[in-house]
This record gives structure tokens, sequence and C-alpha cells, in this order.
């Protein structure tokens, strides 16, 4: 038995078990931790599958921001243990299941039949091959990212700060000191509009 | 994925520093503004203002470095400096001094957040000068994402302010719906085309592809329409422009505008020109739409914010009519166009936030927006209301200011490629928007004064009006300093 397979045993079993624990665990919080145990043993299977980037980035994005997003919602909604049974949709239940045997008779299928990466006409798969050797995908990503388009990349970094500069100013309180020395400032300013 | 693979093989292509010099500057300007923001004391936050003036005088002059050095390709094709790029950047600078003289004396008394303020403003001028040399789709995106997000934020700086919270809001929840429509048009072309450049793009187009590429540019021009805020996507912007800070309102309906044109143009003329036949019906439709919509519901207009808002609403729609009347092939017609839109763009700015200085300097001390409390101007202030008179005139379209030719331009473009039509209506709401400008002017001249004393006028305003007015009595009676620069901007 290699080494593989027994990361594979350890994430398989890492990821299944933190899904079930989210579906029935009665705290808000416990359920978006065990989503973050789910998501790491997802990156995992990337690793394995040589993908590296898209491993670091389901850790950033997915375990990092996205997880606090929801922490942010649940902490804003406050933790409500009674939760409601009531459907607010009728049939919303019904429509639920029969959606999720379709989706699982679409899974039975795509793994019966085996995903080809080629069919389709495609030579995703051969490109696929040809991008993991040389250099790897983050290399090539890193060369795409700083080169071509590195004036995008750049730009978006200037939007972030954009975005933070505005939640401080919007979020800020007027401090009583401020609010004094508006009070001075002459009414025609203030009620311009 | 075969697109990175060919990239790996490729060797990482050199950056052409020189050509993104300007890009530069300003960049590294709003950097320094906004760090030298937080160690300003309370009394010297307005030096933010003169900072951001230095860093855009900084950015014109490697404009300037730029002129007569040919085309410059650079990023693998994504960022062209060709005589487009360079006028456009050039004009919005210029807008961007304008649009600080105004802000200076508005942010300093109100001591709303002045640093941050000329951080944001700097930003979406950043994406405007971006926007000019931007030649994928990725380029584009990001470069009218920069244009927008700081303006969804300057229109709510006047936080203890109900409507100006609501001018932020409803900017804020129209320009996301636009970009992701925006984004899914273009998401359709690169899935049509596999191709992220604009010549690439065009190159690739097949007559296969035409289903897919109608529903594409309808999508592209819907995102833009809300940007340029062409009829029926206008909603946002009359509300917009009334609750957040005059001067904010004056850099939305100007560089934010221009820049949503820039953008469009860009994506028209150099990705889709040979499929014109499919999107020329939908801009002779918006253009309609927004020339006779806009001017209706401005003869309404008793705020002069409002009033300049829905003006340019119309004037959006003279623009929308030059790209109404691109024709695959007929390049004689075509060319001339493409320049009376630049021309157009171009005068359309100076004017607008010329009109824009005028009204917040009007309402400085009086604090009064309402076009009743004009009557008597001249009596009170002859400079002002003969400046304000200026830039309402061309705003019309009435000699002796260059909002003339601008129009004159689009109207000739239009009797060229035989759209008929298109030169009645625009025509006819010429004649409307006039009816509503001049009748500003008249109450200035013509009606008594209520108050008798003068509107003082802070210099650094005083001295932008004087310019822009001068520059635009300049292009009136020498037109060659507008044409001349359209022709060298031709693709």
């Amino acid at each position: 038995m290699n080494l593989e397979v027994v990361i594979f045993g350890v994430m398989f079993v890492v990821a299944l078990g933190c899904s079930l624990a989210m579906l029935f665990a009665p705290n808000a919080v416990h359920v978006a931790l065990f989503l973050v145990g789910a998501q790491m043993a997802l990156a995992l299977a990337f690793l394995l599958q040589g993908a590296f980037f898209v491993a670091a980035i389901q850790i950033i994005v997915y375990a990092g921001a996205i997880m606090v997003l929801f922490l942010f919602v649940i902490m804003l909604l406050g933790i409500d243990l009674r939760e409601s049974l009531i459907e607010p949709l009728t049939g919303q239940r019904g429509v639920a299941l029969g959606l999720g045997a379709v989706l699982a008779v679409g899974l039975v299928f795509v793994g019966v039949q085996g995903a080809d990466l080629a069919a389709g006409g495609g030579d995703g798969a051969a490109a696929l091959t040809e991008l993991n050797q040389g250099p790897g995908n983050v290399k090539a990503l890193a060369r795409a990212l700083f080169s071509r388009y590195l004036l995008p990349f750049e730009v978006t970094s200037i939007l972030l700060v954009v975005a933070m500069v505005g939640v401080m100013v919007l979020a800020r309180r007027i401090s009583a000191v401020e609010n004094d020395r508006r009070a001075g400032v002459p009414a025609a300013e203030e009620e311009a509009a | 994925m075969m697109e990175l693979a060919q990239q790996v093989g490729a060797t990482a292509a050199a950056v052409d520093w020189h050509a993104i010099a300007p890009e530069l500057v300003l960049a590294a300007t709003a950097c320094i503004v906004l760090v030298a923001d937080l160690f300003l004391p309370d009394d010297a936050k307005w030096l933010a203002m003169p900072l951001s003036a230095a860093g855009i005088i900084g950015t014109l002059a490697a404009i300037v470095s730029l002129i007569g050095a040919g085309n410059r390709l650079t990023l693998a094709g994504a960022f062209e400096v060709d005589g487009f790029a360079l006028l456009f950047k050039g004009v919005f600078c210029v807008l961007g001094l304008l649009i600080l003289a105004i802000s200076f004396h508005y942010f300093r008394v109100g001591r709303y957040y002045q640093g941050e303020y000329y951080f944001l403003m700097l930003c979406s001028l950043l994406g405007g000068v971006v926007m000019s040399s931007a030649r994928d789709l990725v380029t584009i995106f990001i470069a009218i994402e920069l244009i927008s997000i700081p303006g969804f934020i300057m229109a709510g700086l006047r936080k203890g302010d109900a409507k100006s919270n609501e001018a932020a809001l409803k900017f804020f929840l129209f320009g996301v719906l636009s970009s992701a429509v925006m984004l899914y048009g273009m998401s359709l072309a690169y899935g049509a085309t596999g191709e992220l450049l604009l010549e690439g793009i065009r190159a690739k187009l097949t007559a296969a592809d035409e289903p897919l590429i109608v529903l594409s540019v309808f999508f592209i021009v819907v995102g833009f329409a809300f940007k340029i805020s062409a009829v029926p996507f206008h909603f946002w912007a009359p509300d917009t422009y009334e609750g957040s800070p005059s001067p904010v309102a004056a850099f939305l309906s100007t560089i934010s505008k221009i820049g949503g044109f820039v953008g469009l143009i860009v994506l028209m003329f150099r990705a889709f020109p040979d499929v014109a036949d499919t999107w020329r019906p939908i801009f002779a439709l918006l253009a309609i739409l927004t020339m006779t919509v806009g001017n209706m519901i401005a003869l309404r207009q008793t705020h002069i914010i409002r009033l300049l808002a829905y003006s340019g609403i119309a004037q959006s729609g003279y623009v929308l009519v030059a790209l109404a009347l691109i024709e695959p092939g007929a390049t004689a017609s075509n060319e001339q166009a493409f320049q009376s839109a630049v021309i157009y763009l171009a005068i359309y700015g100076i004017m607008d936030a010329g009109a824009f200085a005028a009204a917040v300097a009007f309402a400085r001390r009086g604090g009064s927006y309402f076009i009743e409390d004009y009557s008597g101007l001249w009596q009170r202030s002859p400079v002002l209301a003969t400046l304000l008179a200026g830039f309402l005139i061309s705003l019309a379209g009435t000699p002796p200011m260059a909002g003339f030719w601008a129009k004159v331009f689009v109207f000739l473009a239009a009797i060229e490629a035989q759209s008929y039509l298109l030169a009645i209506v625009m025509g006819l709401n010429a004649v409307v928007a006039a009816w509503y400008y001049l009748a500003v002017v008249k109450k200035m001249f013509f009606e008594k004064a209520e108050l008798a004393e003068p509107v003082e006028v802070p210099a650094v305003l005083r001295v932008a009006m004087g310019l822009a007015a001068a520059a635009l009595v300049a292009v009136f009676v020498y037109p060659r300093l507008v044409t001349e620069l359209a022709e060298r901007s031709l693709f």
C-alpha cells in the first residue's frame, strides 16, 4: 500500500465525516467549523491530483474568505438554536428530493461511464498533461499573471485597496467631537443639497 | 487551458514601461495621497488636493512624453498607446484637474473625508486612463470596475445625509447589476471565439457564431448603457447626482460617463465592426430613446443638478447616434462617425464639468440648487452669470461655444451615413434642449434679483471655470484644435 492510497483514505474519511457532521451538528458555529474541515480535505484531494494552485486557492478562498463571510452572517443574525420546521414554500421538500435524485443518477452515470477529458473533440487531456509537465501549472499561472495579465492583476490590487478604504470610510462612526465641529460649519455648505 | 499551455512555452513578454508610465505615475500619486493623509493634521488635510493636482500634472507630462513616439503595443497586445488612447488620457487628466478645483472648497469646508476622497477620485481617474489603452476584454472589464467602484463610495461620502446614502446605494446596486450583465456578454464573446484580445475576436468571428455574438453584444451594450445612463437604463442617474456631493456628481457625469463611452467605442470599433449590422439597430433605438426621454424630462426640472443630470442623459444620446451609424465596409462614413463621437465626448466633458463648477460655486453661499434662485444673477455676479451662461449655451449647442461644433459634426456624420431619421430626431432634440438651457440663461439675465449681494467665488474655481470657458470659445473659433486630434485618434 503506497502513501498516496493512505492519504486518499484519510482524506476520504475526513471529508465524508465532516460533511455528515455538518448536516447533523445542532450548533451553527460548529457547522461552519465542520465545513472548514471538509474544505481542507478537498484541498488535499486537489493536491493529490497535482493541482497545487487549486489546492491553495481552495484553502485561501473557501476555507478562509468565504468561511469568514459565513461567520459574519451567523454573528449578525444571531445563533438561533430552535430551528423552524415550517416550510415557507409548500412542496419544497418534494422538489428537493426529486432534484437530489436527478443529481445522484447523473453522478452515478458519469461514474460508470467514466469522464473523459478528451471527449467532445477537444484535446483537454493532452493540454492538461502538457501543462503539468515542464514548469508545472503554478509557474504557468504565475507567468501569465505577471506578464500578459500584469496590468489587470495590479489594477485589481488597487481595486481591493479602494474597497478597504471604502469600508473604513463608510463604517467609521462619526465621533462626538467631529459632530460638534460640523455644527460650526456654515449651514449653506452642510445643507447644500 | 490551451492558452495557458501555450504561454508556458512562450517567454514572458517584456513590459514597455514607458508606455504604462502615465498609469504608474497616477497609481503612485493615489498611494502617496492615501499615506500622506495619515500623517497630516486635521487642519492640513486639504493638502491632499494640491498633492493630487501635482500627480495629475505629472501624469499629463508622461502622456505628453508619449506623443509622436508612434503606436506602442505591450503586454501581449492587451495595452495599446495610440492617438486615441493619448487623446482620452489627456481628456481624463484635464477633467480630473477641473474636478479637483470643484472639490477643493466643498470638501475642505465640509470636512468630508478629504484624503480618502482624493484617493478614491484618483483611483477612478486611473480607471479611465487604463480604459483608454485597454485592448482586451479582461483589461476593459477591470478598468470599468475601477472607474465605478470608487464612485459608489464617493457618492455616499455625505454620510449624515439620507439622500447621499440613497444615491450611493442606488448607484451601487445598478452598477453591480450592469457589471454582471456586461461580464456575461463578454464571457459569451470569449466562449464563441476563444480570444480575449479584441483584434483576435474580430479575426475569429464567423457567420456561424452569429446568434451567440448577437447575444453577447446585446449584453455588453446593456451593461455599458447603465454606465453611460442611456434610456431605459438611466433611472439611477438623477437621484444619484442629486444625492451625492455635487463635485462627485460632476465627476460621475463627466469622467465616469466618458470612461464608459471609451470602453464601448473601443469594443464596437475594434472587436465587432464587421458584424455592425446586428448591433446598429440597438444603438439607433437607444440613441433615439435617450435623446428624447432625457430632454423631455429635463424640461420640467427645477433643480440645477437634476437638470444637468437629465440633460447629461440626453447628451449621451448624441454620442450614441454616432455609434448607430457604423456600417461594415463603409470606411469613409465610419471614420467620420468615429471622429464625431470622439470630438463630442471631449467637448462634452469640458462643458459639463464647467456647468457643474458654476452650480457648485453658486450654491456655496446661497446654499441653493434651485433654478428659481438664479434669477437676476447677472446683477449680483456678472462674471459667474456669464460663465454659467457660456457653459449652458455650449451644452445647448449654439454658437459661439464649442458645443456647436460637437453637435454639427455628429449631425453631418448622420447625413453622410444617410441616416436621415437619426439626423431629424437629433435636430428636434437640439431645439428642445436649447429651450431649457436658455430658460436658465434668460432667468439670470432678464429677471430681477431678490438678493443684491454678489456670490463669492473662490479663486481656484474662478481660474478653472475661466480656463474651461476660454477653451470652449477657442475651439469654437478654431475647430482644427479638436478635429486634428480626432483625426490622429483613428484606429
